[in-house]
């Protein structure tokens, strides 16, 4: 392994995880100065109750209509962010527990999810380049956001194997891209999981407080009843 | 649903009518006089519209600001994108970026370094702040329903209730908003309805109800201390539907309620709620809290009114800083007590037509009660039915986020009603039900548009109709 692959896979790696580490503290200083408002009112649920089913929306694709009625959707966006779990799980793989890729097995599985990711994304890209709605709200950064998870996916799939010996091109391209990732997310659309937690927490919460979150056990179903279609 | 092309509306091109804010400058109104009523001034508006999007946003608004990945799936979750489908402009996410966008540019890091990595901008003057005007007042009955469908939890609705607060306070406003507010702000009553209107009814009401019992102890007690309840209601009660007044008067009457209306704080809508202004709804909120507070009420009753019951029972309380000490409730909730406790006696078969319920998006997504009425409509009626989707999921009656009153927009109000027409028509049912006032205007215009053969009631009227009043011969 060269000099420069070794340092790319670990002190430019642990360099840029702290850097992201101090802006994301930032961030979180950032959005702790702004206020809330404490809610005067008796409750007719439970707050915590609320934000936990807010929380795991996440899980439950059958909770929202947007994505009840779109699977394939959701189903997108499942493997493309398992796809993105992979690939991080890679690069604290190879350079702290290499002997996990040592199995073949092992390395085939990650390199098809991210794989898969890799097609979801790209059809992500077609449909946010045919999409009238996507283009009219689409910024620079949301394009290139994407095309970066793409580059970085297929560099993933090739660098996963973990064979230097045969070229070391897809790992420089991998933990470099990786190293990338690690400073410019806090600034992009990408940081989006930082704020997950906050906009559901405080939704949950809410409507948890007023009783609408979570819905009766078989409210959802009631609603939607013989007339998913009809409007 | 069927597309169709459709030209592309870009935003309703209304301009700032400020007619009546200058009379009411002009005429030297107390609520204009002394800042309560924010009036339009020529000037630098896009430096206090700045200042004010810096000091008045929370944490939920700015992480809302933050969060949105534009995946564009709050899109058909949009009454106004479904019957639109052709036109971006429509969706919650292009209106949320208007407002997204100037937060991006003067308070995100990422807008204020890169602006145009972010699509982040800013206004330049009074012109692009009339723009956001018609965007968030014109096309957006902030119903919350893609909030609901936001796979990241983004408040929609409550960006652009922030954003109307901002231009509120810069008198930026259609002039119904205006209108509606001054009223508020001066009589303590949205409709500007004088003390001794509002008494007079009620006593027209009392003598009705009275003459139908052939009971001449019926009374609709005002300012009466130390009751069980506290009615409170929407001033259209008394302007065009004073009926409503009588049928929870007879109600009361025959369960031996022990209630009063208050001389001063009976108004418990809220415009507050839809021109975002927090000050006004405060003091509305207020007025009832206080009402109940100098009777020494026991619960106040809020009328059937989807913002009213919002703004009262949840929001007001916020706004006014006034801690909670009193059950708060809908009178559909206390039909519904009277209904299992059996102090009330029905026949369904008095409301014999097929009735389907409309969910006013204000109580069901911004509120708790989603089976009450349902409950209470099954006892009552022999033939009701769901309309779908319903609940939480029910779409707009295309009058909400005070759209009523904003003549300039109404054309596209009526033409995004399709879609609730179309699911109104789907129940083949003869009469809809919806305990909002604001409901019953929106779901009328809907109906009269689009000829439908429907009539909208409330749930007050199916109970009322359904009563068995023992020892009488009617109802």
């Amino acid at each position: 392994m060269s000099d420069l692959l070794r340092t790319l896979e670990n002190e430019v790696q642990i360099g840029a995880l702290a850097f992201m580490a101090v802006v994301y503290t930032v961030r979180l200083v950032w959005i702790f100065r702004f206020r809330v408002r404490r809610d005067r009112t008796f409750p007719a649920g439970r707050e915590a109750a609320g934000a936990g089913y807010s929380l795991m929306n996440i899980a439950m694709p059958g909770a929202m209509e947007s994505t009840r009625k779109r699977p394939g959707f959701y189903t997108q966006f499942v493997v493309f962010h398992l796809g993105v779990a992979a690939a991080i799980a890679g690069t604290l793989i190879i350079p702290y527990a290499p002997g996990l890729f040592e199995s073949r097995p092992a390395v085939l599985a990650f390199q098809a999810i991210v794989a898969a990711a890799l097609f979801m994304g790209l059809l992500r890209l077609v449909r946010r380049l045919t999409n009238p709605v996507l283009r009219s709200v689409s910024s620079p950064d949301d394009y290139f956001s994407l095309i970066l998870l793409l580059l970085w996916f297929a560099a993933a799939v090739l660098a996963l194997p973990n064979r230097p010996e045969e070229g070391e091109g897809p790992l420089i391209l991998y933990f470099g891209l990786t190293a990338f990732f690690l400073v410019y997310v806090p600034f992009s659309k990408i940081c989006h999981y930082l704020y997950y937690p906050f906009t559901r927490y405080y939704l949950g919460r809410s409507l948890g407080h007023r009783g609408a979150f979570p819905p009766a056990k078989d409210e959802r179903a009631r609603a939607r009843r013989s007339g998913e279609s009809r409007a | 649903m069927k597309r169709r092309k459709t030209g592309p509306s870009g935003v309703v091109a209304a301009p700032l009518d400020a007619h009546t804010q200058v009379l009411a400058k002009e005429t030297g109104l107390p609520s204009v006089k002394d800042g309560r009523l924010r009036t339009y001034e020529p000037g630098d508006n896009v430096a206090r519209f700045l200042d004010l999007l810096g000091k008045r946003i929370s944490r939920p608004l700015a992480v809302s600001m933050t969060a949105c990945v534009h995946c564009g799936l709050c899109a058909e979750s949009c009454h106004y994108f479904l019957a639109r489908p052709d036109d971006p402009t429509m969706t919650p996410v292009w209106k949320a970026d208007q407002i997204r966008k100037i937060f991006k540019r003067h308070i995100d890091w990422t807008g204020r370094i890169a602006p145009w990595w972010v699509k982040a901008g800013s206004l330049h003057d009074d012109e692009d702040l009339n723009r956001l005007k018609n965007i968030v007042f014109g096309s957006c009955s902030a119903c919350r329903r893609c909030t609901y469908n936001c796979p990241m939890g983004v408040d929609t609705g409550l960006l652009v209730r922030f954003a109307r607060g901002v231009l509120t306070e810069l008198g930026i406003v259609p002039e119904g908003v205006f209108n509606v507010s001054r009223d508020q702000w001066e009589t303590g009553n949205q409709m500007a309805v004088s003390e001794q209107d509002y008494l007079e009814t009620l006593e027209w009401m009392r003598d009705e109800v009275g003459a139908e019992l052939g009971d001449d102890t019926v009374e609709i007690p005002v300012d009466k201390p130390d009751c069980e309840i506290l009615y409170t209601i929407n001033p259209r009660e008394i302007k065009f539907d004073p009926r409503s007044i009588a049928h929870a008067a007879k109600i009361f009457h025959l369960v031996g309620e022990s209630w009063t209306m208050p001389k001063w704080g009976w108004d418990q809508t809220n415009f507050g709620l839809f021109s975002g202004d927090d000050k006004l709804g405060a003091f509305v909120a207020r007025n009832v809290y206080e009402a109940a507070e100098r009777l020494r009420a026991k619960r106040i009753v809020i009328s059937e009114c989807g913002h009213g019951y919002r703004s009262t029972r949840w929001e007001g309380y916020t706004w006014a800083d006034y801690e909670q000490t009193r059950p708060t409730e809908s009178v559909v909730i206390t039909l519904k007590r009277y209904l299992e406790e059996g102090r009330i006696a029905v026949n369904p078969a008095r409301n014999a037509e097929p009735v389907t319920f409309h969910d006013s998006c204000n109580i069901a997504r911004s509120g708790d009660i989603v089976e009450e009425p349902r409950e209470v409509l099954r006892r009552v009626c022999a033939d009701f039915r769901e309309m779908y989707p319903n609940r939480r999921e029910n779409f707009c009656c295309t009058g909400g986020g005070g759209l009523l009153s904003m003549a300039e927009y109404r054309p596209l109000r009526l033409e995004v009603g399709k879609l609730k027409a179309d699911q109104l028509r789907a129940t083949g049912a003869k009469l809809v039900c919806t305990m909002c006032h604001n409901c019953v205007d929106g779901l009328s215009d809907i109906i009269k548009h689009y000829k439908l053969p429907l009539r909208v009631v409330q749930v007050l009227e199916l109970v009322a109709n359904a009563l068995v009043v023992r020892g009488a011969s009617g109802t």
